[in-house]
Formats: C-alpha cells, structure tokens, sequence
C-alpha cells in the first residue's frame, strides 16, 4: 500500500468519525431537549401549544448543532488535509508526509516518500476515532435510558402532543385526587358528520344537543359521581381510570362532580341543531286568480347548519267564509337531500285540485334536517296565498260587459237634443218662426226632462228622498235650487272637498264635490232650456254643448270602491264609566320588576367568588362556573369573560385582569336597541 | 298618564280582522268596570311597524292560517322582550284547525313555545276572580268547533309574567257583538277581558 494510498484511508475514517460525532452530539441534544420537556411537564403541566413546539425545537437544534460540528471538523475532502492532521500529530514527519501526498511532487522525490511511509499514523487515527465517538455515544445511550424510565404517557405528551394527554402525566393512587385532571371527549351524534373531540381539564364543554360527553380522569381517592339536575351517575373503573358517560343536555346545565372530599364542576354549553333555513322563490308574491286553472311553478332554496333530510310543498285550501271554513291540505314535490343546501322545485295544476271561487290556496315549503336525536329540525318557508275570485268581485279584477250606468244614458240624449236643435236652426230658414218655436218647445220639453232626470241623480246621492213621483225632487228643483245656488253648492263642495277626505265631517260636502259635473250640466240643460222656450235654438246649441261635456265629464269620473272596511265603534266612555253592575275583587297591585332584576344578584355572587379568590380558590371557580352557567343564556359576552377568569384561576394564573373584564362585563349598563316611547293614545 | 289604547294586530296572511267589534266591546267593559283612562277607539297596528311598541296590550285573531313574514316575527319577538303582551284566540275555536297549528308554529318561532297556563294564575285574580280558571265560552258548550271544553288557556312566559297568552275558546266570537247589546245579557260574558287587560297594565 502506497503512503497515499495509507493517507487517503485515514482520511475517510477521520471524515466519518467527524460526521458520525456530529451526528450523534444533535441526536443527543434533541434527547435532552425531549428529556427536559418532559421532566417539566411531569412537574409543571405544559400547555398544549408549547409541547407541540417541542419535536420541532429539538428537531432544528439537533441539525443546527451536525451542521456546527461538520463545518468545523479538520478533515475536508481532500488528502492534504488527513496528511496535515497526521503531521500534527506526528512532528518527526517535518511536512515528509505533506509532501508525499501532494500531487505536485507525487513520484518525484522517493526519499521523502520512504520516511513517511516508516511512520505508523493508523493506531492514532483509530485512538482519535474512538475518542470522538465515545462522549457523543454516552450521552445519547444516557438520554434515551432516561427517556424509557420516564413514564411512557410523559414522553408521549412531549413527541406527539395531542388534546386529551392530561391523564398521561398523572399517576393513579389511593390519595390522587380523581378530579384534578380530566379529560372530556365529546362525539358529535353521527347525523352531524362531526370530529370527536377531547379537551383537557375544560371548565366548560360546548356540543350539540345530544353529543355523548365522555368524562375521564385517573383513578384514586374515592368514587367519581356525577349529578346533573336531579340525576345521579357513578362513574365506571376501566383500569386505572375512571370514566363516565352523559349526553349533552338541551339547555346549559352544571354537572357536579364528587369524589370523596374532592367536588368539581363542568358547564355543559349546549349548541343547539338550527332547523333549515327555506325560502320560497316562486310564487314571488300572493295574487288573486280569476279561474282556478292553469299551472303554476313552484321552487324553494334550502340550507342547514349540519345537512338537510328531506322536503316537499305544502298545500292548504280553505274554503267558505264567516264562521264556516273548511280546510284540507297536502304536500307535492318530495324531495330528499345529501348535503347542507338544496332545491325543491315542483308544478301544480290548479285544476287538479278543485278550488271553487272564493277559495283561497296557501303554498310554503317545509325542509327537515337530519337531527334524528332531537329533531328532525322544520323549517319552513314564508306562505304565499293564492285567491280565486268570486264572481260578484270581478269588477276588481276583471270586468264584465254591463249595462250603461245612468250618467251615460244622459249623454246619450243630451248628444240627441244638442243634434235636433243643431238641425232645427240648420233649416231655420225654411220654415215659418211658428213651426220653429213650436218644434224648439217640443226640444225644451226633453231637455227640461232630462234636466230633471240628472237632478234626480244628483239628489238621490245626497241621500234625498225623492219620494214615489219625485214630488221633492221637483220641489226643489223648481222652487229652492235654482241654478245659481245650485253651482253656489257645487263650488262650495269642490273647494271644501280638496281639503277633505271621503269621510269627512260632513256627508254632503264629498257627494257635492263628486258630483259637481252633473251640476254643471243641469245648470247647463236649464239654460239650454230657457233659450229653447223662446224658440232661439241656436243660442241654446252652446249651453247644450257644455251640459253634453259635463256629463261625458262625469261619465269619465274616477270610480272609487270602498272595500273591507267596518264601521267604526265609538264607545262613549263618559256614558258607561263604571256603569257595571260587577266592580271585581283586584288584589294587591305590584310594579313591573326593573329590566333585568338578576342583575344586582349577579353582581353579589360574582363579588363573592371574589372573596373567595385568596382563601378557597377552587370554591371561586366553582362560584364563577355557576355564575357563568345563569348567564350563558342571557349576557354571552359576560358569560365568556367569566370563563376566561375562571380559567385563568384554575390556571393558577395572575387572574387579575381577567376579573376586570369579567366585573365590566358584568356591570354594564344595559342598552335598548331604540328609544322606547310611552304607552299612548294613537297618533 | 296617557289612555290606555286597545291595539289590534294587522299580519299579512289570514284574516286578521274577523272579530271587528271585539276591540270596542273590551273598551266598553274597561270603562264599565274599572276606572283605567282608556281610548274610546282601537287602533290597528301592522305586526311589523315599530307602532306596536306603543301599545302594552295587543290582540291577534283570525280563521286561516298564519304566517309571519320575518319582520312580522322580528318585531313580535322584540315586542314581547321589552314587555308587550299579545293575546292570541283561535277564532276557529279548533285545536286540530289551521289556525291553531299555524299560529302555535310562528309564536314558538318568534317567541317561544306555548305552555299551559294554571288556572291558578295571577291572570284569574287580577280584577274579576275566575277560581276555575278561563271561563267557558258559548262556542265550547255548544260542541262547536273542536267540541272541546279547554281547561287551560295557553302561554310563553318571561320571566314570571306573561308574554303571549293563547286561548283556544274563541273569546273572539263570544266578545264580537256591539257593547250597547251588553244590556240584554244577565252576566257580562266580557269580564274576563277586563282582566287580561288589568294584568298588562299592571303586571
């Protein structure tokens, strides 16, 4: 074997001892720090998230340290750096050994060759080996000793950290107390399609109604029983641990826990199945149907907190009226679903379900979810109403061909009269002035009929009885209104009108108003009549004209329908003031209690549990989760620093600032969304 | 003090207006029996106007089914938090009705769910005393409707006070008549009225 040969050996048994070295001082530090963490944790109960760093931290130090040793190793990868570290081992060599190896004398100077190659430098490479090895060596093989004589749940808890290891660290005995570390698991019912869950040491559990809470701690000094609400429940040996089963109450409940002398509590937080959400798309809004047929398309969204089950559209169609009403009801458009969102979509045929005028055809959507503990959860949609119309209201919603009201009638004879007085005076000038008066008479004799006709009308709306043969009508039209006070009235019950509704103080003022084209007209139709008399029909054309316009006028009018309205019982409460002949027995009067009369109570017992703080610790918890529990369905947010403080003391924490924030919590002055106003009268 | 307003409630679906004269019959016997100032006339307050907060008492009737839009049910659960009192009767005078069903559904859903109410309440004794609970309508003895005698009337509490009270008795159609027809009966039929009214205002 050539000396370069011998050197080169050496070299790579030098290189592999300084990487193994290093190797084994990282893998040593990463056991010390593994071996540390769980020594502490055996003392002092780490939190979670400090023992999930951990692995990672002995992970990073145990390479950082191999890199720090690897760059600083002697030996590279070349020969002259072995030749160099033999030669400083070896001072006789005086650099033989560096020369030898180096490439550029390689062969040419045998001499320095031979006395290198005289030296035995491999007892010393291997004694240096040996040495590097050995220190590394035992503090791995130490560290892993003393990691297997640790508990098996100790090193557990420091290299795979998981919610629910507290039990790990606490060893059953006679004196352990049984409650001072517990773990809760909760399984969510199985319709949810929810994780298991485990919590260490929890004050309080949040789950859905009807999770299965698993209660379980070591076992030691006494049997664990539980009481929530009136029941009792003994827990159930399973090794060295006890364990305990309950389901999670729909309303927030206290268990307390007992174990000889040892108590502890734990507030179950229900969380409960929402029902689904629906919304009825189409029908988009209620409407009023002339026939009962046709198809109409329906269709609704629907979403749930944890899965919808099944739905459909449900139909109810009553009938009649007053006191007698008939109902059935049925469902279309089943569906089922297999995720948290869905559709139903559906067609009806009005005709196949035989609605009859009047009837009236409520439509919603009803969803289930898949709660099979405490459900199914319902929700439903809003209602859409479809009404059929009955024939005697068609005139609000369709109109039928009728006869001409009377106005029209007018109108037509007053267009008759205005042409036979246009054509009268047309051939005045062929006939004799008698022939004229006489046929102007005979046209002032309608005229003055039909003046009377929409007299007659007039007064009939205001509520006059015009008696058999009019006897009245004719009385007032001839002797008290005159066309003068008549269009007096008309104006007076315009003007008044425009500042008056349709029921208005007095009855007759809105009537007028409604009126006032007829008036106009029958003023018209009296002057028309009063030229015809004297046989001057074309000065009667323009009167005739403007009575024709104001009953085509009137004709048009807006037509008003007063619908649904009931009159209105004025109760006269001066007449019947304890007018009853039973005066009653009224007990004792007490006032309204103030908005939130626990809230002083509240306030007392969270400044007890305070006093307990220094002397009894464990009691003030207990008092704040108690306290905590009468809130949860109240004031949330008090209720979560209550929790936070209750924690924190359990902790063994500076629980300080916690309580701050619990007391502010607490003491806050209750706000209303929106001022109140007082009880009162209608505005 | 401002008088006291008898409030009808106005919902969208259904016929909430079946019993127009109950709300002056009440008035009438507020007045005839007691010395409470109140308002010779009702007022009707849409279920989802913010009006109802005026008003201590109000009442809900009908035959068809009801179904609150989501400010309808909004506005009722905020009414009966801040202390409002609704009271519901079936004017169908039919547990298996869809009134009842219906109406028993969106109370649950905007207050809370309805439980009998003992007949040994304050309500019973709160002006008239009803030792036997709510009295029997004429519609009941009659067989109609559900041809039932209910023994209870039905409530969702706040607390220890009423928030809504529900009856089955069809003290709609026993109270709608006019109040000066109040002369031809031997026993006003009413009085019961009188006492909801009293425990509003009071309790």
């Amino acid at each position: 074997m050539t000396i370069l040969e011998r050197v080169e050996r050496a070299r790579r048994t030098l290189r592999a001892t300084a990487i193994a070295a290093a190797a084994l001082r990282g893998l040593a530090a990463a056991l010390g720090i593994l071996l540390l963490s769980a020594t502490v944790d055996a003392f002092v109960s780490l939190p979670a998230g400090a023992r999930r760093l951990v692995p990672f931290v002995a992970a990073a130090t145990a390479i950082a340290l191999f890199l720090r040793r690897l760059s600083r190793a002697g030996v590279r990868a070349d020969a002259g750096s072995a030749a160099l570290w033999i030669e400083a081992r070896f001072p006789s060599l005086r650099y033989a050994l560096v020369t030898a190896v180096d490439p550029r004398y390689e062969g040419r100077v045998p001499e320095i060759e031979r006395a290198a190659a005289q030296v035995s430098f491999e007892p010393a490479v291997r004694r240096a080996a040996r040495r590097a090895l050995t220190g590394p060596s035992i503090a791995v093989a130490a560290c892993v000793l003393v990691l297997l004589v640790l508990p098996a749940g100790a090193v557990a808890r420091v290299i795979r950290p998981a919610a629910g290891d507290a039990l790990s660290r606490v060893r059953a005995g006679s004196r352990t107390n049984p409650l001072a570390s517990m773990v809760v698991r909760v399984s969510p019912p199985a319709y949810a399609g929810l994780r298991d869950e485990s919590f260490d040491n929890p004050a309080s559990v949040r789950a859905l109604v009807g999770s299965a809470i698993t209660l379980e701690g070591v076992a030691g000094d006494g049997q664990v029983v539980a009481t929530l609400g009136g029941s009792r429940t003994s827990a159930s040996p399973s090794g060295d641990r006890w364990r305990l089963v309950l389901a999670m109450p729909s309303a927030p409940a206290a268990v307390r826990l007992h174990a000889a002398a040892h108590e502890r509590l734990l507030v179950l937080e229900p969380v409960p199945d929402s029902a689904p959400v629906v919304v009825l798309t189409a029908p988009a809004r209620d409407s009023i149907l002339r026939k009962p047929s046709g198809r109409i398309r329906l269709s609704a969204t629907a979403s749930d907190d944890y899965g919808l089950a099944s739905g459909a559209f449900e139909l109810i169609v009553s009938s009649g009226g007053g006191e007698n009403f008939t109902f059935k009801s049925r469902t279309i458009g089943a569906a089922t679903f297999a995720s948290r969102s869905g559709e139903l979509a559906a067609t009806i045929s009005l005709d196949s379900i035989g609605l009859q005028p009047g009837d009236m055809l409520h439509l919603r959507a009803i969803v289930r979810d898949r709660n099979d503990v405490t459900g199914p959860g319902t929700g439903t949609s809003d209602t859409r109403t479809l009404r059929i119309a009955r024939a005697d209201e068609y005139d609000s919603v369709a109109v039928d061909p009728s006869p001409p009201p009377e106005a029209e009638k007018n109108a037509l004879s007053q267009r008759m009269l205005l042409m036979m007085a246009q054509a009268l005076e047309k051939k005045r000038p062929q006939i004799s002035h008698a022939t004229l008066v006489g046929e102007s008479r005979s046209i002032a004799l309608d005229q003055t009929r039909l003046r009377k006709r929409v007299g007659e009308i007039v007064f009939t709306r205001l509520g006059e009885d015009t008696g058999e043969q009019g006897d009245a009508v004719q009385k007032r039209l001839d002797q008290q209104m005159n066309p003068d006070s008549v269009l007096a009235a008309a104006d007076r019950a315009a003007s008044a009108a425009a500042g008056t509704a349709l029921e208005g103080d007095h009855d007759e003022t809105p009537l007028l108003a409604l009126n006032r084209p007829l008036l106009e007209a029958y003023n018209a139709m009296w002057s028309a009549s009063g030229e015809l008399e004297v046989g001057e029909p074309g000065k009667a054309v323009p009167f005739m004209k403007k009575a024709l316009d104001a009953l085509q006028a009137a004709r048009s009018a807006e037509r008003i329908y007063l619908r649904g309205s009931t009159r209105a019982v004025v109760v006269d409460i001066d007449r019947v003031r304890l007018q009853g002949k039973d005066k009653g027995a009224p007990g004792a009067r007490t006032p309204r209690p103030a908005a939130d009369p626990s809230r002083d109570d509240r306030i007392r017992r969270f400044d007890a549990a305070l006093r307990l703080v220094r002397t009894a610790p464990s009691a003030a918890v207990d008092s704040l989760l108690l306290l905590r529990l009468d809130l949860l369905d109240r004031d949330m947010a008090a209720a979560r620093a209550i929790e936070t403080a209750a924690n924190t003391l359990r902790g063994g924490h500076d629980a300080t600032s916690a309580l701050i924030r619990a007391r502010r919590a607490l003491t806050s002055v209750p706000s209303a969304p929106a001022p109140l106003t007082s009880w009162g009268s209608p505005p | 003090m401002s008088d006291f307003t008898f409030c009808t409630v106005q919902y969208d679906s259904g016929d909430w207006d079946s019993a127009p004269l109950v709300p002056a019959n009440l008035i009438d016997s507020v007045a005839r029996y007691t010395s409470i100032s109140v308002a010779p006339t009702g007022v009707i307050v849409p279920l989802g106007s913010a009006e109802l907060f005026k008003y201590p008492l109000a009442y809900l009737t009908g035959h068809l089914p009801v179904r609150f839009s989501e400010l309808e049910r909004r506005t009722l659960g905020e009414y009966c938090g801040r202390g409002g009192m609704l009271f519901v009767d079936d004017h169908n005078h039919d547990i298996d009705g869809v009134f009842h069903k219906s109406a028993h559904e969106e109370i649950a859903r905007a207050v809370g769910p309805l439980k009998e109410l003992p007949n040994t309440h304050a309500l019973y004794s709160s002006f008239f005393k009803f030792d036997d609970g709510p009295p029997a309508t004429t519609h009941e003895l009659n067989g109609w409707g559900d041809n039932l005698v209910h023994k209870h009337l039905l409530a969702v509490m706040r607390g220890d006070r009423i928030s809504v009270l529900y009856s089955s008795k069809d003290y709609s159609s026993e109270w709608g008549y006019h109040p000066d027809n109040k002369r031809f009966l031997s026993v006003d039929n009413t009085k019961f009225g009188v006492n909801i009214v009293v425990y509003a205002l009071t309790r």
